[in-house]
């Protein structure tokens, strides 16, 4: 099923690949085949390919069960708003949450977390800013002028 | 016996205590670079340029620290991709494939101790290479034009039908996934974007450490949380470390041929060091008498792929040297610190500066002979890292990540795109579908393509063209016979059993 | 991996490589590697080895919309840093001028001053027919299917601008004719064309150097007011008739709402580096022709670029 799923995907998304490829303005001086040609190409591949995915799908994987799932998508919810808050409030605080929050996925133990978090972020930031002399910032912009 | 002179030229130039000392800590620091996700030898040369600056080195220290960092992250790639599937830096990308099941089953010394001893043959090979043949083969360049490199490409994404999967649609599914990706962006030949959404962080396309951080690195801790560590390396009882001898005397022939394979690849200017691995991994497969063996944890999957990659890396330094024309990221960089250090490659670079090129050259082989020293009696420190708690190690993995490609361009947009590429891999890996072909086909694709285009350009959309010369012509038969035809061959000998 | 780290911490510390905890910065827009890298990073080390700059100035990449991305940051969220400066070239005025920058404009920084620039130049392999430019255009104008130029820049981009700008002066308009393929870089733009693969390259003469030394290729014309020095036996296009002048400067600019005393920091030091002796030595390895704009004149000058490239773009076709 999930096979079949997948295909029909790509074949939607081919097709809307496809299309938007046939959108594509020709260049204004000799260029035979143009920007169009190769995505047209790609997208055709693609949809081959999940036909075939549809038509003959392999066996099922085996998918984790609903709670897991809440537990991954918890996890990429942490991710995405760490991605948000790395620039705004400087590189120490973010990180400690953020691991502290995957190492809480991992082994729920809050006080062995929250130690692991800020440990890593301290030392991590030790080693990019000053060994590697990346342009990190420890602490939002405001505080430190 | 020029070369003697010459060579001792260099040597006289680079062998002092302090050189030494720096390709010491060049090599160290390479290594750690390398290990890390996101953090590859092109960045990481480019952060390490100041510190030559700031400690006031001369032209030939500056280039031994610099060579030293560049090797030493591509021996540290493999480190990451053997111990955790997580490829430090994408010319280790194939080193996971039978690097990271050899360590799930307590091997992990074993395989970095043979993919050191690989990575050490590539590079010497292809370092003798450089001093013997560099003049001769800067010519080779000449000879590829669009339609050649066009052939070229082609035939790394017909050895694809080789690739794991058991199941073609969903490799051919994954290579179109990437090629998709790589037409995001301006269209080099007509300067239009195309696929951005009007997004300015689109428009120079999506780079490919970003996607190969997100599917490995991303998606490896989905993948430990999904299945609660059952299926990964981490925690794993290890064997005792030993030098595996007979295992590297067995791989002699493939280290060989893959470090032949892989110069080539670097030699001319397009993909480097990923497509040298590749293609080593790939002839070596479809050598093999057993290539059910290929994926498993065999000792030719690493050896191959590894000393391919650092040859290539070897390989790539002829083009830059003698044309300026950087066949990768990272000799796009070393060619910068050539330029900031008032030295011109080019054509004459062999005759006007002796004591550079020369110096270089001595400094590759210091370089790999402290870092075969350095790497096989620090496996024991390496493998441990499997012996650090997963609840420290994968939110340390995930957080060097997003500090890796944080630093690409300073913008949130990466990785948000990294974590997307995570989810996308988690997906991928779970239903079976090949995660290789996607980075495959981003970093080939907009290359397959413009070098389509342009050889439509010069010939007026004559198909022909493709195959008018003896190299083109050549290379579109190792990739029908040798990749192509096989596919049916199998077909046909299953249905008639 | 923890007990490496202190080594290298500690070597490094020991080294004196801690930076200064508020560094300037110089951002070049652009991965590692390229003309924008090599502004920063040489002008950079100059600035600090000559002591034109107290201080450490680090460099950052920042690579993304053909340098849009640094353009919009500096832009939205470093309007008023007093310690930053941005590589720029002739790309980044090109690209303004064509609206690249989804709608940023030029007014929206201060540039500070460009103190070399790489000239424009046709080269040909050195068993091309071609003895002139004058010669090779009028080929190109007789058969425009047999004749491509390859350049380093995407289609539309200043190296492609060049070739329709002198075939213009010929008299030539059917610019839909005229072949060009973009490759990576003018290094590789010359390999294809001694490879065969096309007629002429048009690009900067940096990266053509060791090819002229070499005797592999033949320059045709530089596109600018005087021979280049050192290059004297490249005649210019202008000699030839055809009155195009076409040069890469290499400069910075500065965020808009930075303070005057910064802009005035800046452009002395700037200046500095321009008139040195290691700046000199630099020029001449990298073949940068002396260029010498600072301070509101280069403003006026970046303006007059603009102005110019967007009229022939729109002339040509190249933007709506």
């Amino acid at each position: 099923m999930s096979d079949r799923i997948v295909g029909l995907l790509t074949l939607v998304v081919a097709l809307a690949f496809f299309a938007s490829a046939t959108q594509l303005e020709m260049p204004f001086f000799s260029d035979p085949l143009g920007p169009k040609l190769f995505p047209m190409l790609v997208s055709g591949v693609a949809m081959i390919a999940g036909t075939m995915m549809l038509l003959n799908p392999d066996a099922e994987p085996e998918w984790p069960v609903f709670s897991t799932f809440i537990k991954l998508f918890i996890t990429s919810i942490i991710l995405i708003i760490y991605a948000y808050t790395l620039k705004p409030f400087g590189f120490i605080f973010p990180t400690a949450v953020a691991s502290a929050a995957i190492s809480f996925q991992i082994k729920p133990n809050l006080t062995k977390s929250i130690i692991i978090g800020t440990c890593l972020s301290v030392i991590l930031f030790l080693i990019f800013k000053f060994a590697l002399g990346l342009g990190l910032f420890a602490f939002p912009k405001a505080l430190i002028g | 016996m020029e070369l003697f002179a010459n060579l001792a030229l260099g040597f006289s130039v680079a062998l002092s205590p302090n050189t030494l000392m720096l390709a010491v800590v060049g090599c160290i620091l390479g290594t750690i670079i390398g290990a890390l996700p996101g953090l590859g030898p092109s960045n990481g040369v480019a952060i390490l340029i100041p510190l030559s600056f700031s400690l006031g080195l001369d032209a030939t220290a500056a280039l031994v620290l610099m060579t030293s960092v560049y090797y030493g992250a591509m021996y540290g790639g493999r480190i990451s991709s053997i111990l955790l599937n997580i490829p430090g830096d994408e010319p280790a990308m194939m080193t996971t494939l039978d690097g990271y099941p050899m360590a799930k089953k307590g091997q992990a010394g074993n395989a970095l101790v043979l993919s050191g001893v690989a990575s050490f043959v590539g590079a010497f090979l292809a370092t003798i290479g450089l001093m013997l043949l560099a003049p001769i083969l800067a010519r080779v360049a000449f000879l590829f034009g669009p339609a050649e490199y066009f052939a070229l490409y082609l035939l790394a994404f017909c050895t694809l039908g080789g690739l794991g999967s058991k199941n073609q649609a969903k490799a051919a599914l994954s290579v179109c996934l990437g090629l998709g990706i790589s037409m995001i962006g301006v269209d080099k030949s007509t300067g239009l974007t195309r696929f951005t959404g009007d997004n300015l962080h689109l428009y120079d396309g999506i780079d490919f450490l970003v996607a190969i951080v997100g599917l490995f690195a991303v998606s490896e801790v989905f993948i430990f949380i999904e299945s609660h560590g059952k299926n990964s390396s981490i925690g794993v009882k290890l064997e005792k470390v030993t030098i595996p001898f007979k295992m590297i005397y067995q791989t002699k022939w493939t280290m060989l041929r893959s470090s032949i394979i892989g110069f080539i690849a670097g030699v001319l200017p397009g993909a480097g060091a990923s497509l040298g691995s590749f293609l080593a991994y790939m002839s070596e497969k479809s050598l093999a008498k057993d290539k059910e063996k290929f994926g498993t944890g065999d000792p030719r999957g690493i050896a191959a792929p590894e000393a391919g990659n650092n040859s290539a890396a070897g390989g790539a330094l002829v083009p830059m040297l003698t044309l300026g024309v950087p066949g990768s990221g990272t000799t796009a960089v070393l060619l910068a610190l050539l330029m900031t250090l008032n030295i011109t490659p080019g054509p004459l670079l062999f005759t006007e500066r002796p004591e550079v090129v020369w110096g270089l050259i001595a400094s590759l082989l210091i370089a790999n002979i402290v870092l075969l020293i350095l790497n096989v009696p620090l496996v024991k420190v390496f493998s441990r890292v499997l012996q650090v708690p997963a609840a420290i190690l994968l939110p340390g993995v995930t957080m060097i990540s997003f500090v890796g490609i944080y630093s690409l361009s300073g913008s949130y947009f990466d990785l948000l795109l990294m974590i997307l590429f995570g989810i996308v891999g988690f997906f991928l890996r779970k239903m079976d579908i090949p995660t290789v072909p996607v980075i495959l086909g981003i970093l080939l694709g907009s290359h397959m393509e413009v070098s389509l285009r342009r050889a439509m350009v010069l010939s007026d959309g004559d198909f022909t063209y493709l195959f008018s010369s003896p190299i083109s012509i050549g290379l579109w038969v190792a990739a029908i016979i040798g990749f192509i035809v096989p596919i049916f061959l199998r077909r046909l000998l299953t249905i008639s059993k | 991996m923890r007990l490496f780290s202190k080594i290298v911490v500690a070597t490094l510390l020991s080294t004196g490589f801690v930076g200064q905890t508020m560094a300037a910065e110089c951002i070049a827009p652009a991965n590692p590697g390229g003309g924008w890298d090599f502004t920063c990073r040489s002008i950079t080390k100059i600035m600090s080895d000559i002591d034109a700059y107290d201080g450490s100035i680090q460099v950052t990449n920042m690579a993304g919309g053909g340098g849009g991305l640094a353009f919009t940051h500096v832009v939205n969220e470093r309007n008023t840093d007093d310690d930053l400066i941005v590589a720029a070239s002739t790309a980044t005025a090109t690209r303004l001028a064509q609206n690249a920058y989804s709608g940023m404009t030029a007014d929206q920084v201060r540039f500070l001053g460009a103190i070399g620039a790489d000239p424009g130049v046709i080269v040909v392999a050195k068993d091309s027919p071609y003895q002139n430019l004058n010669e090779l255009l009028d080929a190109v104008i007789a058969d425009p299917s047999k004749h491509a130029f390859a350049g380093g820049s995407a289609a539309g981009g200043y190296d492609h601008l060049k070739v329709l700008m002198a075939l213009k002066r010929k008299g030539f308009t059917d610019i839909k004719k005229v072949k060009y393929i973009g490759v990576d870089g003018d290094a590789d733009a010359i390999t294809q064309t001694i490879g065969g693969f096309t007629a002429a390259m048009t690009g900067d003469i940096s990266g053509v150097i060791g090819f002229i030394k070499s005797g592999d290729v033949r320059v045709l014309a530089s596109f600018t007011d005087e021979r280049i020095p050192g290059f004297e036996s490249i005649p210019t296009a202008k000699e030839q008739g055809i009155d195009v002048v076409a040069v890469n400067w290499r400069g910075l600019y500065t965020p808009k709402g930075a303070s005057d005393a910064s802009y005035k920091k800046w452009t002395e030091a700037l200046r500095q580096v321009g008139s040195s002796a290691e700046w000199k030595q630099a020029m001449m390895a990298n073949g940068l022709a002396p260029f010498n704009k600072v301070g509101p004149d280069f403003q006026n000058y970046v303006d007059g670029v603009i102005a110019e490239v967007r009229e022939m773009s729109l002339e040509l076709g190249v933007m709506k």
